[in-house]
């Protein structure tokens, strides 16, 4: 991954990130120090305090994402987008198990999105 | 007078129902709608609505913002200009496709793979949270405040309430807040509105760290400790309630307590959603707030 020229390695990113606050290191480990290889950018819990804070106006989270589309996802992140691809949602769900769920808390019917949609529009033809 | 009036001001709004409420929590859902409902306003649910791509599918394809778009086509299908969201990642990745469809070439490519299924985007609709659009009736909730809740008590001790700001509906603050003169750093709506129903607001530091839900994909174990440590706090702080106004901060630090305290269960603690906080606040009967009845009087 390529250090970003607008970042002036202050490490104002390290100091607000709940991941270095628990002792594990994220993106913003590389970007206060550009040798630093014990990060991973899959370690973030999307608070987006780094990028809010940085001085240099660097656009972190963006950074962030397109390394995380050059690597190989953690197993439960690729579980996870298969799902989104099949059922729609992370989550998988039934129609059947949503509407009896519906029904018991007296809330409004609720339509799933069509089996294939996500997968349709993720992968549109140019 | 004004705590018996009955709202004149009837309004429609669409919401978007993220995962984790529809599928989890739907005592948030029901617990908004009671709670606007006094405040003379129907939500109507976004039918056939699908992930709002981010974080995930946002990790895996720059399209995530064609999926985004998908929704808040649908919402433009129903004729509404403004969808609430409950959780701070859906209002987080609604608004920056919002903001994205403002480019005339990303809006044209999603209403290129919108037309096969009849529906267009114009990224004209407004992804408001609910704690947003509380806050922008904070005089009308104040005035059917009937049951204040310093009189509460939780086990004999006064409530202390220990909230975590869903952080993306803030951040980033140039897309986030383009419209609110809230701090994107130190957000103040969401206390403002516990304190509007009486509560003591228990300062222990952590109503601005994320709860640490989005990195359970990545690192389950990690994302237990970020837990532990707002946990931890908000005992240090004498807190005795959790108030959360977002299913992910909900899933880790109320559904995940048990894995996350499994050799402190002293340090378990109780959590409402704010929208439940409010109606028992309002006098709202507790099944209308998803509460087991006797619970929370």
């Amino acid at each position: 991954m390529k250090h970003p020229e607008d970042c002036i390695e202050c490490g104002t990113c390290v100091t607000v990130c709940p991941v270095e606050m628990v002792g594990a290191h994220a993106i913003v480990t590389f970007l206060a120090d550009p040798d630093a290889t014990d990060y991973s950018v899959w370690l973030c819990t999307s608070c987006w305090r780094c990028h809010e804070t940085c001085p240099a106006g660097v656009d972190i989270y963006g950074l962030m994402m397109e390394q995380r589309r050059r690597e190989r996802a953690p197993a439960r992140y690729e579980d996870a987008f298969e799902r989104v691809r099949a059922s729609g949602f992370a989550l998988e769900v039934s129609q059947e198990a949503l509407d009896q769920v519906r029904v018991i808390w007296g809330l409004e019917p609720v339509k799933l999105p069509p089996p294939g949609l996500v997968r349709d529009l993720l992968c549109a033809q140019k | 007078m004004t705590s018996q009036r009955v709202s004149e001001l009837e309004l429609e709004l669409a919401y978007y129902p993220g995962c984790l409420i529809l599928q989890r929590m739907p005592e948030y859902e029901l617990a908004t709608r009671a709670v606007l409902k006094a405040l003379g306003i129907e939500l109507r649910i976004v039918q056939e609505a699908a992930c709002c791509g981010a974080p995930v599918a946002e990790s895996f394809t720059a399209d995530w913002i064609y999926l985004a778009a998908y929704n808040l086509a649908q919402v433009e299908r129903m004729g509404h200009d403004t969808v609430v969201t409950l959780c701070g990642s859906c209002t987080n990745g609604l608004t920056r496709a919002a903001q994205a469809l403002k480019d005339p070439g990303v809006c044209a490519e999603a209403n290129r793979r919108l037309k096969p299924l009849g529906l267009s985007v114009t990224g004209l609709v407004a992804v408001k949270h609910l704690v947003r659009l509380l806050a922008e009736r904070e005089d009308d909730l104040r005035a059917r405040i009937v049951r204040p809740l310093s009189l509460h008590s939780v086990q004999g001790k006064p409530l202390r309430v220990a909230l975590t700001n869903p952080c993306q509906v803030f951040r980033p603050g140039d897309v986030m807040g383009a419209n609110d003169p809230d701090d994107p750093m130190r957000p103040q709506s969401m206390r403002r509105l516990v304190e509007l129903t009486g509560a003591e607001v228990a300062e222990y530091g952590g109503e601005d760290e994320c709860c640490g839900a989005t990195l359970y994909l990545a690192a389950p174990k990690l994302s237990l400790a970020a837990g532990r440590r707002k946990l931890e706090a908000t005992w240090n702080q004498g807190a005795n309630l959790l108030l959360h106004g977002c299913g992910n901060s909900h899933l880790l630090l109320r559904r995940f307590q048990p894995a996350i305290l499994r050799d402190a269960p002293e340090l378990r603690q109780q959590a409402l959603f704010l929208p439940q906080l409010i109606g028992l606040a309002m006098g709202l009967p507790e099944e209308e707030l998803g509460l087991r009845k006797g619970m929370w009087r």
